[in-house]
Protein backbone atom coordinates (compact mmCIF):
# COMPACT_ATOMS: atom_id res chain seq x y z
CA UNK A 1 0.00 0.00 0.00
CA UNK A 2 1.03 3.21 -0.99
CA UNK A 3 0.96 5.18 2.36
CA UNK A 4 0.68 8.72 0.76
CA UNK A 5 -2.26 8.54 -1.10
CA UNK A 6 -3.65 4.65 -0.51
CA UNK A 7 -6.74 5.22 -2.42
CA UNK A 8 -4.43 6.17 -5.78
CA UNK A 9 -2.54 3.32 -6.24
CA UNK A 10 -2.67 1.28 -9.15
CA UNK A 11 -2.65 -2.36 -9.03
CA UNK A 12 -0.46 -4.07 -11.38
CA UNK A 13 -3.60 -5.88 -13.17
CA UNK A 14 -4.79 -2.17 -13.72
CA UNK A 15 -2.21 -0.91 -14.67
CA UNK A 16 -1.69 -3.27 -17.97
CA UNK A 17 -5.48 -2.89 -18.13
CA UNK A 18 -5.02 0.60 -18.38
CA UNK A 19 -2.29 0.90 -20.97
CA UNK A 20 -2.90 -2.21 -23.06
CA UNK A 21 -6.16 -3.28 -22.92
CA UNK A 22 -7.67 0.38 -23.02
CA UNK A 23 -5.31 1.78 -25.25
CA UNK A 24 -5.17 -0.82 -27.25
CA UNK A 25 -9.00 -0.62 -27.77
CA UNK A 26 -8.99 3.10 -28.16
CA UNK A 27 -6.17 2.35 -31.25
CA UNK A 28 -7.90 -0.30 -33.19
CA UNK A 29 -10.95 2.18 -32.67
CA UNK A 30 -9.23 5.04 -34.45
CA UNK A 31 -7.11 3.31 -37.04
CA UNK A 32 -10.46 1.40 -38.22
CA UNK A 33 -12.47 5.21 -38.14
CA UNK A 34 -9.47 6.71 -39.73
CA UNK A 35 -9.38 3.86 -42.42
CA UNK A 36 -12.74 3.81 -43.58
CA UNK A 37 -12.47 7.66 -44.14
CA UNK A 38 -9.32 7.42 -45.97
CA UNK A 39 -11.12 4.56 -48.03
CA UNK A 40 -14.25 6.65 -49.46
CA UNK A 41 -11.33 9.44 -50.46
CA UNK A 42 -10.33 8.08 -54.31
CA UNK A 43 -6.90 8.21 -55.33
CA UNK A 44 -7.51 8.06 -59.13
CA UNK A 45 -9.83 10.18 -60.86
CA UNK A 46 -11.96 9.33 -63.65
CA UNK A 47 -12.59 12.71 -64.97
CA UNK A 48 -11.29 15.28 -68.25
CA UNK A 49 -7.72 16.54 -68.09
CA UNK A 50 -8.14 20.32 -66.96
CA UNK A 51 -5.78 20.95 -69.32
CA UNK A 52 -6.88 20.84 -73.14
CA UNK A 53 -7.11 22.43 -76.45
CA UNK A 54 -9.57 24.84 -77.58
CA UNK A 55 -8.65 24.95 -81.23
CA UNK A 56 -7.02 27.31 -83.75
CA UNK A 57 -7.30 30.82 -82.88
CA UNK A 58 -8.67 32.03 -86.37
CA UNK A 59 -11.59 29.53 -85.31
CA UNK A 60 -13.04 32.53 -82.96
CA UNK A 61 -13.54 35.71 -85.09
CA UNK A 62 -12.56 39.03 -83.25
CA UNK A 63 -14.77 39.95 -80.59
CA UNK A 64 -16.55 36.83 -80.25
CA UNK A 65 -17.26 35.01 -77.11
CA UNK A 66 -17.56 31.73 -77.67
CA UNK A 67 -19.11 28.81 -75.35
CA UNK A 68 -17.41 25.64 -74.81
CA UNK A 69 -19.51 23.23 -74.27
CA UNK A 70 -17.38 20.10 -72.39
CA UNK A 71 -14.90 22.62 -70.59
CA UNK A 72 -18.07 24.61 -69.80
CA UNK A 73 -15.99 27.51 -69.79
CA UNK A 74 -15.74 31.11 -72.28
CA UNK A 75 -12.91 31.46 -74.81
CA UNK A 76 -13.28 35.85 -74.87
CA UNK A 77 -11.14 37.01 -78.00
CA UNK A 78 -10.82 40.73 -78.59
CA UNK A 79 -8.61 41.76 -81.46
CA UNK A 80 -5.49 39.60 -81.43
CA UNK A 81 -6.08 38.50 -77.61
CA UNK A 82 -7.08 35.58 -76.05
CA UNK A 83 -8.36 34.77 -72.75
CA UNK A 84 -10.54 31.89 -71.25
CA UNK A 85 -13.46 32.50 -67.98
CA UNK A 86 -15.11 29.85 -66.26
CA UNK A 87 -18.12 29.07 -66.69
CA UNK A 88 -18.96 27.40 -63.29
CA UNK A 89 -20.63 30.00 -61.22
CA UNK A 90 -18.73 30.73 -57.80
CA UNK A 91 -21.83 30.24 -55.53
CA UNK A 92 -23.14 27.23 -55.84
CA UNK A 93 -21.40 25.51 -59.29
CA UNK A 94 -24.02 25.67 -61.97
CA UNK A 95 -23.21 27.07 -65.66
CA UNK A 96 -23.77 30.71 -66.51
CA UNK A 97 -24.99 32.02 -69.96
CA UNK A 98 -24.03 35.03 -71.60
CA UNK A 99 -26.61 37.29 -71.38
CA UNK A 100 -25.77 40.89 -73.11
CA UNK A 101 -22.71 42.07 -71.98
CA UNK A 102 -22.53 39.99 -69.04
CA UNK A 103 -23.19 36.83 -67.26
CA UNK A 104 -26.18 35.57 -65.59
CA UNK A 105 -26.35 32.34 -63.28
CA UNK A 106 -29.94 30.89 -63.48
CA UNK A 107 -29.81 29.21 -60.47
CA UNK A 108 -29.59 31.79 -57.39
CA UNK A 109 -29.60 35.04 -59.79
CA UNK A 110 -26.07 36.13 -59.72
CA UNK A 111 -24.98 38.61 -62.35
CA UNK A 112 -21.30 39.19 -63.52
CA UNK A 113 -20.07 41.82 -65.68
CA UNK A 114 -17.75 40.88 -68.64
CA UNK A 115 -14.60 40.85 -66.86
CA UNK A 116 -16.49 38.04 -64.63
CA UNK A 117 -16.77 40.64 -61.50
CA UNK A 118 -19.71 40.35 -59.30
CA UNK A 119 -22.61 42.95 -60.04
CA UNK A 120 -25.24 41.60 -57.82
CA UNK A 121 -26.48 37.99 -56.50
CA UNK A 122 -24.69 35.66 -53.97
CA UNK A 123 -21.82 34.77 -55.71
CA UNK A 124 -19.01 35.13 -52.94
CA UNK A 125 -16.17 35.76 -55.59
CA UNK A 126 -15.79 36.52 -59.14
CA UNK A 127 -15.91 34.03 -61.97
CA UNK A 128 -12.36 32.15 -62.21
CA UNK A 129 -10.13 33.20 -65.46
CA UNK A 130 -7.59 30.61 -66.71
CA UNK A 131 -4.15 30.55 -68.36
CA UNK A 132 -3.98 30.65 -72.24
CA UNK A 133 -1.22 29.42 -73.65
CA UNK A 134 -0.39 28.39 -77.36
CA UNK A 135 0.40 24.81 -77.80
CA UNK A 136 3.23 23.51 -80.37
CA UNK A 137 0.89 22.93 -83.26
CA UNK A 138 -0.90 25.94 -82.96
CA UNK A 139 -3.75 25.13 -81.40
CA UNK A 140 -4.97 27.67 -77.81
CA UNK A 141 -4.16 25.68 -74.86
CA UNK A 142 -6.02 26.44 -71.75
CA UNK A 143 -4.87 25.28 -68.24
CA UNK A 144 -7.85 25.05 -65.69
CA UNK A 145 -5.25 24.13 -62.90
CA UNK A 146 -4.04 27.87 -63.47
CA UNK A 147 -5.77 30.72 -62.41
CA UNK A 148 -4.63 34.22 -63.46
CA UNK A 149 -5.83 37.65 -63.04
CA UNK A 150 -8.72 39.10 -66.26
CA UNK A 151 -5.74 41.31 -67.29
CA UNK A 152 -3.37 38.45 -68.07
CA UNK A 153 -4.27 37.92 -72.36
CA UNK A 154 -2.20 35.87 -74.59
CA UNK A 155 -1.52 38.16 -77.86
CA UNK A 156 -0.71 36.66 -81.05
CA UNK B 1 -75.38 -18.14 -36.77
CA UNK B 2 -73.15 -19.60 -39.40
CA UNK B 3 -69.50 -17.53 -38.91
CA UNK B 4 -68.12 -16.29 -42.03
CA UNK B 5 -66.10 -18.76 -43.97
CA UNK B 6 -62.74 -17.55 -44.07
CA UNK B 7 -63.22 -17.28 -40.05
CA UNK B 8 -64.06 -20.60 -40.00
CA UNK B 9 -60.85 -21.70 -41.90
CA UNK B 10 -58.99 -19.65 -39.41
CA UNK B 11 -60.58 -21.21 -36.41
CA UNK B 12 -59.74 -24.94 -37.80
CA UNK B 13 -56.49 -23.71 -38.66
CA UNK B 14 -55.53 -22.34 -35.12
CA UNK B 15 -56.36 -25.45 -33.72
CA UNK B 16 -54.63 -27.72 -35.65
CA UNK B 17 -51.10 -28.96 -34.12
CA UNK B 18 -49.21 -26.31 -36.89
CA UNK B 19 -51.24 -23.74 -36.21
CA UNK B 20 -50.69 -24.05 -32.50
CA UNK B 21 -47.19 -23.97 -32.74
CA UNK B 22 -47.18 -20.70 -34.91
CA UNK B 23 -49.67 -18.60 -32.93
CA UNK B 24 -49.90 -19.89 -28.99
CA UNK B 25 -53.04 -18.17 -28.64
CA UNK B 26 -55.75 -17.69 -30.90
CA UNK B 27 -57.99 -15.18 -32.36
CA UNK B 28 -58.77 -14.08 -28.27
CA UNK B 29 -62.16 -14.99 -27.04
CA UNK B 30 -61.49 -13.52 -23.41
CA UNK B 31 -59.92 -10.56 -21.86
CA UNK B 32 -56.90 -13.09 -20.68
CA UNK B 33 -56.71 -14.03 -24.23
CA UNK B 34 -56.20 -10.62 -25.45
CA UNK B 35 -53.71 -9.85 -23.22
CA UNK B 36 -51.83 -12.80 -24.03
CA UNK B 37 -52.74 -12.26 -27.96
CA UNK B 38 -50.86 -9.11 -27.66
CA UNK B 39 -47.47 -10.39 -25.21
CA UNK B 40 -46.67 -13.70 -27.21
CA UNK B 41 -46.64 -12.12 -30.90
CA UNK B 42 -43.51 -10.70 -32.45
CA UNK B 43 -44.60 -7.93 -34.22
CA UNK B 44 -47.54 -7.08 -31.25
CA UNK B 45 -45.56 -7.37 -28.56
CA UNK B 46 -43.96 -4.03 -29.44
CA UNK B 47 -47.34 -2.69 -28.54
CA UNK B 48 -48.46 -2.83 -25.07
CA UNK B 49 -51.51 -5.13 -23.40
CA UNK B 50 -53.51 -2.18 -22.79
CA UNK B 51 -53.94 1.23 -24.17
CA UNK B 52 -55.31 4.67 -22.54
CA UNK B 53 -58.44 5.72 -24.18
CA UNK B 54 -56.43 9.10 -24.70
CA UNK B 55 -53.84 7.72 -26.44
CA UNK B 56 -56.25 6.02 -29.00
CA UNK B 57 -58.19 9.39 -29.84
CA UNK B 58 -57.23 10.51 -33.31
CA UNK B 59 -58.17 14.17 -33.11
CA UNK B 60 -54.94 13.86 -30.56
CA UNK B 61 -52.31 12.20 -32.42
CA UNK B 62 -53.80 12.65 -36.10
CA UNK B 63 -51.92 8.65 -35.99
CA UNK B 64 -49.30 11.45 -37.82
CA UNK B 65 -46.40 9.00 -36.44
CA UNK B 66 -47.98 5.52 -37.60
CA UNK B 67 -49.02 7.35 -40.74
CA UNK B 68 -44.58 7.97 -41.58
CA UNK B 69 -44.44 4.97 -40.21
CA UNK B 70 -46.31 3.00 -43.21
CA UNK B 71 -45.07 5.39 -45.60
CA UNK B 72 -41.72 4.42 -44.59
CA UNK B 73 -43.03 0.61 -45.40
CA UNK B 74 -44.28 1.60 -48.17
CA UNK B 75 -41.06 3.04 -49.46
CA UNK B 76 -39.11 0.22 -48.61
CA UNK B 77 -41.04 -2.34 -50.17
CA UNK B 78 -41.54 0.05 -53.14
CA UNK B 79 -37.86 0.51 -53.05
CA UNK B 80 -36.61 -3.28 -52.89
CA UNK B 81 -38.66 -4.01 -56.18
CA UNK B 82 -36.93 -0.91 -57.78
CA UNK B 83 -33.97 -2.39 -57.12
CA UNK B 84 -34.43 -5.52 -59.32
CA UNK B 85 -34.42 -3.19 -62.28
CA UNK B 86 -32.45 0.26 -61.50
CA UNK B 87 -28.67 -0.03 -62.83
CA UNK B 88 -26.46 2.41 -60.80
CA UNK B 89 -24.77 4.06 -64.09
CA UNK B 90 -24.70 7.28 -65.64
CA UNK B 91 -24.88 4.84 -68.79
CA UNK B 92 -27.90 3.50 -67.65
CA UNK B 93 -29.75 4.81 -64.88
CA UNK B 94 -32.19 7.10 -67.13
CA UNK B 95 -32.91 4.16 -69.28
CA UNK B 96 -33.82 2.64 -66.45
CA UNK B 97 -36.53 5.17 -65.77
CA UNK B 98 -37.79 4.93 -69.42
CA UNK B 99 -37.61 0.75 -68.79
CA UNK B 100 -39.82 1.58 -65.79
CA UNK B 101 -42.32 4.13 -67.58
CA UNK B 102 -43.09 2.03 -70.43
CA UNK B 103 -41.70 -1.59 -70.57
CA UNK B 104 -42.12 -3.13 -66.59
CA UNK B 105 -45.12 -4.43 -65.57
CA UNK B 106 -46.26 -2.14 -62.77
CA UNK B 107 -43.07 -0.33 -63.06
CA UNK B 108 -45.10 3.15 -63.32
CA UNK B 109 -47.14 2.30 -60.42
CA UNK B 110 -44.11 1.07 -58.54
CA UNK B 111 -42.07 4.33 -59.35
CA UNK B 112 -44.70 6.53 -58.62
CA UNK B 113 -45.93 5.26 -55.41
CA UNK B 114 -42.24 5.21 -54.31
CA UNK B 115 -42.00 9.15 -55.28
CA UNK B 116 -45.10 10.33 -53.92
CA UNK B 117 -44.64 8.49 -50.66
CA UNK B 118 -41.39 9.75 -50.16
CA UNK B 119 -42.68 13.24 -50.70
CA UNK B 120 -45.34 12.69 -47.87
CA UNK B 121 -43.05 10.94 -45.33
CA UNK B 122 -41.45 14.47 -45.47
CA UNK B 123 -45.10 16.56 -45.13
CA UNK B 124 -45.89 13.68 -42.54
CA UNK B 125 -42.66 13.27 -40.44
CA UNK B 126 -43.00 17.62 -40.02
CA UNK B 127 -46.12 17.36 -39.03
CA UNK B 128 -45.93 14.78 -36.21
CA UNK B 129 -42.74 16.96 -35.33
CA UNK B 130 -45.30 19.83 -35.40
CA UNK B 131 -48.29 17.89 -33.34
CA UNK B 132 -45.42 17.02 -30.49
CA UNK B 133 -44.32 20.61 -29.82
CA UNK B 134 -47.92 21.94 -29.69
CA UNK B 135 -49.20 19.40 -27.70
CA UNK B 136 -45.54 19.86 -25.13
CA UNK B 137 -45.08 16.18 -25.89
CA UNK B 138 -41.26 16.38 -25.84
CA UNK B 139 -40.70 17.07 -22.13
CA UNK B 140 -39.67 15.10 -19.66
CA UNK B 141 -39.54 12.58 -19.86
CA UNK B 142 -39.20 11.98 -23.55
CA UNK B 143 -36.74 14.86 -24.13
CA UNK B 144 -34.34 11.99 -25.55
CA UNK B 145 -37.13 10.61 -27.93
CA UNK B 146 -37.50 14.27 -29.62
CA UNK B 147 -33.77 14.25 -30.22
CA UNK B 148 -34.47 10.73 -32.20
CA UNK B 149 -37.57 12.18 -34.14
CA UNK B 150 -35.22 14.93 -34.97
CA UNK B 151 -32.57 12.31 -36.30
CA UNK B 152 -35.10 10.94 -38.07
CA UNK B 153 -36.41 13.92 -39.43
CA UNK B 154 -32.72 14.84 -40.75
CA UNK B 155 -32.60 11.10 -42.04
CA UNK B 156 -36.01 11.55 -44.01
CA UNK B 157 -34.83 14.35 -45.59
CA UNK B 158 -31.09 12.31 -46.84
CA UNK B 159 -33.19 9.75 -47.55
CA UNK B 160 -35.54 11.39 -49.99
CA UNK B 161 -31.70 13.76 -51.23
CA UNK B 162 -29.80 10.80 -51.93
CA UNK B 163 -33.01 9.51 -54.26
CA UNK B 164 -33.16 12.30 -56.05
CA UNK B 165 -29.94 11.87 -58.03
CA UNK B 166 -30.72 8.18 -58.85
CA UNK B 167 -32.77 8.76 -62.07
CA UNK B 168 -30.13 11.10 -63.73
CA UNK B 169 -32.46 13.17 -65.08
CA UNK B 170 -31.92 17.13 -64.89
CA UNK B 171 -33.77 17.72 -62.29
CA UNK B 172 -31.66 15.00 -60.27
CA UNK B 173 -28.31 15.78 -61.63
CA UNK B 174 -28.66 20.46 -60.80
CA UNK B 175 -30.11 19.46 -57.47
CA UNK B 176 -27.26 17.44 -56.28
CA UNK B 177 -24.80 20.02 -58.08
CA UNK B 178 -26.39 22.85 -56.00
CA UNK B 179 -26.82 20.49 -52.93
CA UNK B 180 -23.67 19.37 -52.28
CA UNK B 181 -21.91 22.82 -53.18
CA UNK B 182 -24.04 23.92 -50.05
CA UNK B 183 -22.35 21.38 -47.85
CA UNK B 184 -18.89 23.06 -49.55
CA UNK B 185 -19.55 26.17 -47.51
CA UNK B 186 -19.67 24.29 -44.07
CA UNK B 187 -16.68 25.58 -41.98
CA UNK B 188 -13.19 23.75 -42.27
CA UNK B 189 -14.07 20.41 -43.50
CA UNK B 190 -16.49 21.64 -46.46
CA UNK B 191 -14.65 21.21 -49.42
CA UNK B 192 -13.39 17.69 -48.35
CA UNK B 193 -17.07 16.79 -47.51
CA UNK B 194 -18.53 17.52 -50.82
CA UNK B 195 -15.21 15.90 -52.56
CA UNK B 196 -15.88 12.51 -50.48
CA UNK B 197 -19.49 13.16 -51.01
CA UNK B 198 -18.94 13.19 -54.42
CA UNK B 199 -16.44 10.79 -54.86
CA UNK B 200 -14.62 14.11 -57.32
CA UNK B 201 -14.84 17.44 -58.65
CA UNK B 202 -18.64 17.46 -59.64
CA UNK B 203 -21.27 15.17 -59.97
CA UNK B 204 -20.44 11.99 -61.89
CA UNK B 205 -20.26 8.49 -62.05
CA UNK B 206 -18.66 8.07 -58.73
CA UNK B 207 -21.33 10.26 -57.02
CA UNK B 208 -24.23 8.32 -58.74
CA UNK B 209 -22.98 5.29 -57.05
CA UNK B 210 -22.32 6.82 -53.48
CA UNK B 211 -25.71 8.17 -53.05
CA UNK B 212 -27.02 4.85 -54.49
CA UNK B 213 -25.36 3.36 -51.58
CA UNK B 214 -26.53 5.67 -48.67
CA UNK B 215 -30.04 5.50 -50.50
CA UNK B 216 -30.52 1.64 -50.55
CA UNK B 217 -28.19 0.33 -47.67
CA UNK B 218 -26.82 2.93 -45.07
CA UNK B 219 -30.05 5.36 -44.67
CA UNK B 220 -32.19 3.00 -44.49
CA UNK B 221 -30.41 0.88 -41.75
CA UNK B 222 -29.88 3.56 -39.97
CA UNK B 223 -33.41 5.14 -40.29
CA UNK B 224 -34.58 1.46 -39.33
CA UNK B 225 -32.55 1.14 -36.17
CA UNK B 226 -33.94 4.57 -34.31
CA UNK B 227 -37.80 3.79 -35.86
CA UNK B 228 -36.95 0.74 -33.66
CA UNK B 229 -35.38 2.82 -30.77
CA UNK B 230 -38.18 5.55 -31.26
CA UNK B 231 -41.02 2.91 -30.64
CA UNK B 232 -39.31 1.00 -27.81
CA UNK B 233 -38.72 4.58 -26.66
CA UNK B 234 -42.35 5.70 -26.68
CA UNK B 235 -43.54 2.74 -24.50
CA UNK B 236 -40.55 3.05 -21.80
CA UNK B 237 -41.76 7.08 -21.33
CA UNK B 238 -44.96 5.54 -20.54
CA UNK B 239 -47.16 5.81 -24.59
CA UNK B 240 -48.59 8.46 -25.27
CA UNK B 241 -48.11 11.45 -23.54
CA UNK B 242 -51.70 12.97 -22.06
CA UNK B 243 -52.94 15.58 -19.68
CA UNK B 244 -53.92 13.69 -16.37
CA UNK B 245 -50.38 11.49 -16.56
CA UNK B 246 -49.73 10.92 -12.99
CA UNK B 247 -46.31 12.28 -11.91
CA UNK B 248 -45.15 8.64 -10.24
CA UNK B 249 -45.43 7.40 -13.63
CA UNK B 250 -42.91 9.70 -15.42
CA UNK B 251 -40.31 9.20 -12.60
CA UNK B 252 -37.30 7.52 -13.49
CA UNK B 253 -35.81 5.24 -10.85
CA UNK B 254 -32.57 5.84 -10.10
CA UNK B 255 -30.50 2.17 -10.35
CA UNK B 256 -27.38 3.97 -8.70
CA UNK B 257 -29.44 5.29 -5.78
CA UNK B 258 -30.67 2.13 -4.60
CA UNK B 259 -29.22 0.44 -1.64
CA UNK B 260 -27.30 -2.21 -3.07
CA UNK B 261 -27.33 -4.65 -0.54
CA UNK B 262 -30.06 -6.62 -1.50
CA UNK B 263 -31.83 -8.01 -4.53
CA UNK B 264 -34.54 -6.61 -6.69
CA UNK B 265 -37.28 -8.31 -8.78
CA UNK B 266 -38.48 -6.63 -11.55
CA UNK B 267 -40.95 -5.01 -10.16
CA UNK B 268 -39.12 -2.76 -7.95
CA UNK B 269 -37.16 -1.64 -11.03
CA UNK B 270 -40.05 -0.30 -12.85
CA UNK B 271 -41.14 2.91 -12.53
CA UNK B 272 -43.60 4.52 -10.20
CA UNK B 273 -45.18 2.94 -6.66
CA UNK B 274 -45.71 -0.95 -8.13
CA UNK B 275 -47.05 -2.87 -7.80
CA UNK B 276 -50.25 -0.43 -7.78
CA UNK B 277 -52.06 -2.57 -5.30
CA UNK B 278 -55.68 -0.86 -4.35
CA UNK B 279 -55.51 1.52 -7.37
CA UNK B 280 -58.02 2.13 -9.84
CA UNK B 281 -57.28 1.05 -12.93
CA UNK B 282 -56.27 3.87 -15.50
CA UNK B 283 -58.77 4.60 -17.86
CA UNK B 284 -57.20 1.85 -20.66
CA UNK B 285 -59.01 -0.51 -22.94
CA UNK B 286 -57.10 -3.79 -24.47
CA UNK B 287 -55.09 -2.98 -27.23
CA UNK B 288 -56.72 -6.00 -29.15
CA UNK B 289 -58.89 -5.00 -30.80
CA UNK B 290 -59.14 -1.27 -30.00
CA UNK B 291 -55.60 -0.46 -31.15
CA UNK B 292 -55.05 -3.14 -33.63
CA UNK B 293 -58.02 -2.41 -35.19
CA UNK B 294 -57.41 1.43 -35.88
CA UNK B 295 -53.88 0.67 -36.97
CA UNK B 296 -54.98 -1.87 -39.47
CA UNK B 297 -57.54 1.08 -41.02
CA UNK B 298 -54.59 3.60 -40.83
CA UNK B 299 -52.62 1.42 -43.07
CA UNK B 300 -55.39 0.65 -45.23
CA UNK B 301 -56.16 4.35 -45.71
CA UNK B 302 -52.08 5.19 -46.16
CA UNK B 303 -51.90 2.65 -48.86
CA UNK B 304 -54.66 3.61 -50.50
CA UNK B 305 -53.97 7.35 -50.49
CA UNK B 306 -50.66 6.51 -52.48
CA UNK B 307 -51.82 3.99 -54.69
CA UNK B 308 -54.26 6.81 -55.65
CA UNK B 309 -51.99 9.41 -56.23
CA UNK B 310 -49.64 7.24 -58.45
CA UNK B 311 -52.55 6.00 -60.79
CA UNK B 312 -53.37 9.54 -61.02
CA UNK B 313 -50.50 11.48 -61.19
CA UNK B 314 -47.13 10.62 -62.54
CA UNK B 315 -43.49 11.38 -61.18
CA UNK B 316 -42.17 14.07 -62.78
CA UNK B 317 -39.10 12.70 -65.21
CA UNK B 318 -37.43 15.42 -66.80
CA UNK B 319 -34.44 15.07 -70.22
CA UNK B 320 -31.56 13.63 -69.57
CA UNK B 321 -28.81 14.61 -67.12
CA UNK B 322 -26.76 17.07 -68.67
CA UNK B 323 -23.55 18.70 -66.86
CA UNK B 324 -23.47 21.10 -69.48
CA UNK B 325 -26.90 23.45 -69.23
CA UNK B 326 -28.46 23.56 -66.16
CA UNK B 327 -32.20 24.06 -66.71
CA UNK B 328 -33.67 27.36 -65.71
CA UNK B 329 -34.18 28.05 -63.34
CA UNK B 330 -32.67 25.40 -61.66
CA UNK B 331 -34.12 24.25 -58.67
CA UNK B 332 -33.77 21.54 -55.56
CA UNK B 333 -36.36 19.36 -54.06
CA UNK B 334 -39.52 21.44 -52.76
CA UNK B 335 -38.68 20.85 -49.40
CA UNK B 336 -35.08 22.49 -50.09
CA UNK B 337 -36.39 25.38 -51.69
CA UNK B 338 -36.54 27.55 -48.52
CA UNK B 339 -33.00 27.00 -48.17
CA UNK B 340 -32.47 27.36 -51.71
CA UNK B 341 -34.37 30.74 -51.39
CA UNK B 342 -32.03 31.74 -48.61
CA UNK B 343 -29.41 30.36 -50.08
CA UNK B 344 -29.98 33.06 -53.27
CA UNK B 345 -29.38 35.45 -50.38
CA UNK B 346 -26.45 34.29 -49.12
CA UNK B 347 -24.71 30.79 -49.12
CA UNK B 348 -23.04 30.92 -46.10
CA UNK B 349 -25.54 32.46 -43.70
CA UNK B 350 -28.49 30.53 -45.36
CA UNK B 351 -27.32 27.46 -46.38
CA UNK B 352 -25.07 26.60 -43.33
CA UNK B 353 -25.60 29.20 -40.35
CA UNK B 354 -29.42 29.00 -40.86
CA UNK B 355 -29.96 25.50 -41.02
CA UNK B 356 -27.43 25.01 -38.78
CA UNK B 357 -28.93 26.69 -36.10
CA UNK B 358 -32.45 25.64 -36.34
CA UNK B 359 -31.31 21.80 -36.24
CA UNK B 360 -29.11 22.93 -33.44
CA UNK B 361 -32.29 24.46 -31.84
CA UNK B 362 -34.74 21.73 -32.68
CA UNK B 363 -32.17 18.97 -30.57
CA UNK B 364 -31.59 21.59 -27.59
CA UNK B 365 -35.56 22.09 -27.19
CA UNK B 366 -36.56 19.82 -25.02
CA UNK B 367 -33.36 20.78 -22.28
CA UNK B 368 -33.83 24.49 -22.70
CA UNK B 369 -37.87 24.02 -22.29
CA UNK B 370 -37.52 23.60 -18.11
CA UNK B 371 -41.61 25.02 -18.58
CA UNK B 372 -43.03 21.52 -17.21
CA UNK B 373 -46.73 22.53 -17.82
CA UNK B 374 -48.85 21.95 -20.62
CA UNK B 375 -48.17 18.54 -21.75
CA UNK B 376 -51.06 16.21 -23.63
CA UNK B 377 -52.99 19.42 -24.68
CA UNK B 378 -52.82 20.96 -28.16
CA UNK B 379 -51.93 24.61 -27.93
CA UNK B 380 -51.64 25.23 -24.14
CA UNK B 381 -51.85 28.53 -22.88
CA UNK B 382 -49.00 27.88 -20.35
CA UNK B 383 -46.95 27.11 -23.24
CA UNK B 384 -48.17 30.69 -25.41
CA UNK B 385 -44.44 31.59 -25.45
CA UNK B 386 -42.70 28.53 -27.17
CA UNK B 387 -45.97 27.62 -29.14
CA UNK B 388 -45.52 31.42 -30.90
CA UNK B 389 -41.76 31.26 -31.10
CA UNK B 390 -42.15 28.04 -33.16
CA UNK B 391 -45.39 29.20 -35.06
CA UNK B 392 -43.46 32.12 -36.06
CA UNK B 393 -40.52 29.77 -37.46
CA UNK B 394 -42.95 27.27 -39.16
CA UNK B 395 -44.79 30.32 -40.93
CA UNK B 396 -41.37 31.59 -41.99
CA UNK B 397 -39.94 28.41 -43.57
CA UNK B 398 -43.21 27.94 -45.35
CA UNK B 399 -43.45 30.92 -47.04
CA UNK B 400 -40.12 30.67 -48.15
CA UNK B 401 -40.74 27.19 -49.26
CA UNK B 402 -43.82 28.48 -51.39
CA UNK B 403 -41.77 31.60 -52.57
CA UNK B 404 -38.88 29.24 -53.81
CA UNK B 405 -41.24 26.83 -55.36
CA UNK B 406 -43.74 29.31 -56.98
CA UNK B 407 -42.35 32.42 -56.99
CA UNK B 408 -39.10 32.12 -58.64
CA UNK B 409 -38.49 31.97 -62.58
CA UNK B 410 -36.41 31.34 -64.80
CA UNK B 411 -32.79 33.23 -63.57
CA UNK B 412 -34.60 32.88 -59.95
CA UNK B 413 -36.16 36.29 -60.82
CA UNK B 414 -39.79 37.08 -59.16
CA UNK B 415 -41.97 35.65 -60.98
CA UNK B 416 -45.95 35.39 -60.28
CA UNK B 417 -46.91 31.87 -60.96
CA UNK B 418 -50.39 33.54 -62.76
CA UNK B 419 -47.67 35.20 -65.59
CA UNK B 420 -46.20 34.03 -68.47
CA UNK B 421 -42.68 33.55 -67.66
CA UNK B 422 -40.43 36.44 -70.08
CA UNK B 423 -37.97 34.77 -72.81
CA UNK B 424 -34.95 34.29 -71.58
CA UNK B 425 -32.68 35.66 -73.64
CA UNK B 426 -29.45 33.36 -74.03
CA UNK B 427 -26.47 33.75 -76.37
CA UNK B 428 -23.16 31.61 -76.11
Amino acid sequence: MNPIAPDKQVSRRGFFELTLGWIAAMFAACASAVGAVRFLVPNVLFEPSLVFKAGKPEDFPDGSVTFLDEERVFLVRQGNTFRCLSAICTHLGCTVNRTGQGYHCPCHGSVFDDQGGVKSGPAPRALEWFLVTLSKDSRLLVDKNQRVNSDKYLVL
Amino acid sequence: MKEFLPKRIWQWFERTRVGRSIFRVGLPQSNLERAQAMVSSFLLHVQPAKVNRHSLRASYSFGLGLISLYLFLILTFTGVLLMFYYVPSTDHAYNVMKDLQFVVSAGLIMRNMHRWAAHLMVIFVLLHMCRVFYTGAYKRPREFNWVLGVGLFLLTLGLSFTGYLLPWDQLAYWAITVGTNIAAYAPYVGPELKYVMLGGNAVGQEALIRFYALHVIVLPAIAGFMIAVHLFRVRKDGGLSRPDEPGDTVEQVELSRLPTNKTYGLMELARGTTPQVGRNPEDEVFSWPHLIFRELLLFLLVVAAVLFLAVFWNAPLEQLANPVHPPNPAKAPWYFLGLQELVSYSAFWGGVVVPGVLVAALVLLPYLDHNRKGVGRWFARERVVANTIFTVCLVIAIVLTIIGTLFRGPNWSWQEPWKKPPAVTESH
